[in-house]
Formats: structure tokens, sequence, C-alpha cells
């Protein structure tokens, strides 16, 4: 991998700014046969609990123009699992593992970030405040500014890693919940997750999903979220940000970089296409080598047309 | 092992108002795949459908290179193919999902095979694989109308036993449902299929699982959800359990044992039949 492609997260350095997004990649197993996992800038695993989750009962996703929406519930096989089966096998094969990490409580949280701090091979923690498909914990620390802060703080203690916090694009105000993450301790913000929407079958007035709501995801978002990045990224700039929202192609990768994000996540296209992932990967390469460009020089390009000119809000 | 193949659209056949086949190139697809497995098939630079939709390989040609798939037009995922151009491209993810046994079958007895509407997608294969392993399968094929068993022309010449019709008006072979028909015929016999594969929506399923049960003849079934990937990573398609509380339709099945289904946890939604789940 050239160097030109290096990124740099707060303390963490990754191969590149490709990235696979939580919940769209499985553990990475999954995708043996259609990417070289070592390759990318990172993975990050689907959310992990303390104990093993069942999820919600199906039907779990719906289709809807240019994305899609999922309520699974966060059906996952437990940290315990993870480490004993899924992490070995991903770090024999060189992959750089962002852990995701979710729960109903504090506790939770801490507790699994705890089991965690132990094992050898992973990058990065990503908490997961966010998720809009259950009933306790996911959005609701999210939501709030002041449940954030008090949830990353928490973390931050327990842990010496990396610490990511992944963002609700569904929040009130979402540039206070990012300075709330920042100010308890977050060294990266990843933004965002899915929208909270509704799809229904006129024929039944039923809604499509039995959750009821479920996550938006899909190119339909990629607006949305490069406003929350470009917003984000100018209210904090001096926090590193992760890129997430239908994101496809190489164009998308170029635009999450302008508003302000130094890496990115690709998820729900790994469904339509696994390879995607580190085909964007060669084509950045490829972008960069020919222009004689770095990817951090392609970072926050758009800013200058934030109100206010090229400075941030805050230094 | 999987992969993304790309194939090209050679010839689509038309058997009645909606239900039509298409006969791609594929040629590592066409010899390795098994009967009962599918595709992720994405019909190029579309926002909708925006993900693939699972197909059963209906028949498989390694020496011309060709995979064959049964569509029912029921949605835009299944319109989009059907309105493909011949000799234009499309991406077909795979061989994916288990696949029939054909393990601990007995030859001295035949072997039932029980569809419903489109249901009939992944037999010709099947048969094929039972014919050139020296078994005997009956045909049972069902749907609401004669329009919809238009595929029993597809198996003309390839079912080894008998074939039997039904239709729930009456209008092509026996009025009832396909599990009743089945359910009649298989009491009436002196000895017992030595085994049930089944293909169709979910009350077809439904009604299904107890008859095999009562008869005690083990049965395979090749369920159908609404799958966002096909292989294992969006979790989207499992459906309920009796062993643990879901089973993963893609990479668990999509061929599975009707005991291994909680068919009482089945919610409406699940249960609604032959519509595009994914829209």
């Amino acid at each position: 991998m050239i160097a030109a492609l290096e990124t740099r997260l707060g303390p963490l350095t990754l191969r590149n700014p490709i990235l696979t997004a939580s919940g769209t990649f499985g553990y990475g197993l999954e995708f043996t046969d259609f990417v070289d996992l070592s390759r990318l800038g990172g993975i990050c695993t689907k959310g992990l609990s303390l104990r093993p989750h069942a999820g919600n009962v199906p039907p779990r996703i719906c289709e809807t123009p240019a994305g899609m929406l999922n309520a699974i519930g966060l059906q996952n096989v437990g940290v315990d699992v993870f480490l004993q089966e899924k992490l070995p096998a991903l770090t024999a094969l060189g992959v750089t593992v962002i852990a995701n990490v979710w729960g109903d409580t504090e506790e939770d949280y801490v507790a699994v970030v705890g089991a965690l701090e132990r094992a050898e091979g992973l990058a990065a923690i990503e908490l997961n405040i966010s998720c809009p498909n259950v009933a306790k914990g996911g959005m609701l620390f999210g939501n709030s500014p002041a449940a954030t802060a008090s949830l990353v703080a928490r973390v931050r203690s327990a842990t010496r890693r990396t610490l990511v916090v992944k963002l609700s694009p569904n929040a009130p105000d979402l540039v206070e919940s990012a300075r709330a993450a920042r100010d308890a301790g977050a060294d990266v913000l990843s933004l965002v997750n899915t929208f909270v929407g509704m799809s229904i079958d006129p024929a039944t007035a039923r809604p499509r999903l039995s959750f009821g709501t479920g996550g938006l995801s899909g190119p339909a978002i990629k607006p949305l979220a490069v406003r929350m990045v470009f917003q984000v990224a100018h209210a904090l700039p001096d926090v590193p940000i992760m890129g997430i929202g239908g994101i496809s192609d190489l164009y998308d990768v170029l635009e999450f970089l302008a508003a302000g994000a130094s890496a990115v996540q690709v998820g729900t296209a790994n469904f339509r296409d696994p390879g995607v992932s580190a085909r964007l990967v060669s084509e950045l390469e490829a972008y960069c080598t020919e222009r004689g460009a770095t990817a951090a020089s392609l970072v926050g390009r758009a800013q200058r047309f934030a109100p206010g000119g090229e400075k941030g809000a805050e230094g | 092992m999987k992969a993304d193949h790309r194939a090209t659209l050679l010839r689509r056949r038309v058997f009645s108002p909606g239900f039509f086949s298409v006969t791609f190139r594929a040629p590592e697809l066409a010899s390795g795949v098994l009967p009962g497995q599918f595709v992720m098939l994405e019909v190029p630079d579309r926002l909708r459908p925006y993900l693939r939709r699972a197909y059963s390989v209906a028949d498989a040609d390694p020496v011309a290179g060709e995979v064959e798939f049964l569509v029912r037009t029921i949605g835009p995922g299944t319109s989009a193919v059907e309105h493909l151009a011949e000799g234009s491209g499309a991406s077909l993810l795979g061989p994916l999902g288990n696949g029939f046994s054909l393990e601990g079958l007995d030859r001295s007895e035949p072997v039932a095979v029980v569809a419903g509407g489109i249901g009939a997608a992944p037999f010709p294969l099947l048969f094929r694989a039972l014919t050139a392993a020296g078994f005997t399968a009956d045909l049972y094929l069902g749907g609401r109308n004669a329009a919809e068993l238009g595929f029993r022309e597809r198996f003309a010449g390839i079912v080894s036993g008998e074939t039997l019709l039904a239709t729930d008006d009456g209008s092509l072979g026996e009025r009832g449902f396909v599990t009743a028909a089945f359910e009649r015929r298989a009491a009436g016999r002196s000895r017992p299929y030595t085994r049930v594969y089944a293909c169709g929506p979910m009350p077809m399923f439904a009604a299904l699982a107890p008859v095999v049960a009562r008869a005690r003849v083990p049965a395979e079934f090749s369920t159908e959800a609404a799958m966002g990937c096909g292989f294992g990573a969006c979790l989207g398609c499992v459906i309920p359990a009796t062993e643990k509380p879901f089973v993963i339709s893609c990479i668990e099945g999509p061929i599975l044992a009707p005991e291994k289904i909680a068919w009482d946890a089945l919610t409406p939604a699940l249960s609604q039949g032959e519509r595009e789940s994914l829209r």
C-alpha cells in the first residue's frame, strides 16, 4: 500500500481511509471470497454485546428507493465468541479490526470494553450509541448530549484504546452530541448511523418490518450524511471524523473527504457489491497517484464554503 | 467457490403471462452449482431495485456453460429481469446456500417433489440429479389457477415418475391445494415416499409441514426469505427456529428440514406468500 493513502485519525494510523461499516460487513470473515481484508483501512465489526443476542423477529429488512430499511436488532455472537473465534481469524489475515460495542446500560458497555481490553490485534473501539432498532440503550445514549457525555466518560476511563464514538443522525442537535462525545474523551467520531424510517405495505396497511420502524441506509441518505459530516467538521475541526452514509463509488469517497471526513466507512453497498470496499482502495490509490496527491490532502477542501469562512467555529 | 460472475443473457422463454425463464451464459457457475443453491442477481446500474434478488438456479448445463432461472414477475426486482434485453449483462453472485441433499435416499421407493407456483424454480436441476443417480421422482405442481401452472411445460420429459397438477380454482388438474392432493396420494401408497422436496410460499410450507410429519417422511423445504446480501453478512433473512431463536436462511439454508422451523412463530407478514418481499 502506498504511503499516499496513509490515514491518521488521532492516535490511530490506518493503511488507507477506506473502512467498512458495522452491521454491513458481518465479522469480516463472510467477505473473504470477495475481498483481501488486509487491503482495507479497517473493518468495523458487527455490534458486540456482553452476551450473544438473538435480534428482532423477521421481517428485518425491506428495500426502499435507493436504499433499505433494517431492524436487525443487533443480533451478534457476543464478545466472548468474538474473542475466541472471530478475532484470531481476522488477526491471522492481517486485518485492522475496530470492535463495535453496544449495551443496554452504561455497565454493559463498560463490561464489553473491559473484556476487549485484554485482546491482541484490536485497533480501536467504536461505541454504538446510535442503533435505532432496540428498545433499550442504543440510540437513547446518542440522542441526549448528557447521556452521551456520561457514557463516553465511563468508557473512556475503562480503556486505553483509541475510542471512536458512532453518532446518531436522529439526535436533536448532532453538533451538540459530537461536542459532548469529544469533551468526554472520544478520539474519533464516526457519522452517521441510520436514519429512523418506516415502510408500510399499502395492500395490508401493515409495516413491512416487524419492529415497525427501521434504520434507513444506502445512497438515499448520502446528501444528509454529507451535510452532517460537513457541519460537525466545521464546528469541531480538530476531531477526526469517519464519514458514513450511502458510499458506493470513488466519487462518494471524495465527496465525504471534501466535506471533512478523514476516512470513510462503506456500508450498505457491501450487500449489493461485496467486493466494493477493496475496489475503492484501488481506485483511490490510482486517483492519488495520477494527481500526485495524498488522501490527507483531500480532506476538508469544501470547508472554505462554510458560513464564516475557512476557520471552524472553535479551535 | 462463490464469486461474482459476469453473465450474459442468452434467451428468455415465456410460459404464461408473468411466468418466464432466463438463461445466462456463466460457465464457471454452470459447472459449480448444486440443486437447490441460489444466486444473488444484479441488474446493473439501477437504484431501484438497489439490492440484488435471490433466485434459485433452475437448471445448469456445464457443457454449454449456461444457467437458467425461473422467474415470476411480482415486483420491481423481477420486473427488471423481465425487461432485461437479450445480450445484456448481469451479475450472478454464487453459488450460495446449502442445496438439496440426496444422501440417505432409498432407491426402492420414489421421491416426491411438491411445488407451489414459482416454487417450481429449483426443481428442473434436482430432477436431473435424481434421474442421474437412479431415483424415481413424482412431481406435485400447484397454483391458484391454470396460468400459475405455466412452468409445467418446463418439466415435460424430465419427471421420471408421475406428474400431478392441482389448482385452487380447479381450472387445471385437481381442485384444491397441492398439499391436500399430495396428502391424499401419499396416504394411498403402500409404502411411503423416501423423501419430500418442497418449494413454495410460506402458507404452503405451513400446510405441508404437519402432513410430512404425520407421514414420517423426511422432508427438505427450500425456504423463501427477504435477503439483503445472500452470504450471511446482513442477517436480514432469518427464520424463527426450533433449536435456537433463528436460522440464517441464506447460509444455514435455504434448504431446511421442516422440524427446524418454528411454524407457530411465523408472523402474518412472514407468511403472506408470493409477493416480492423487497420492494
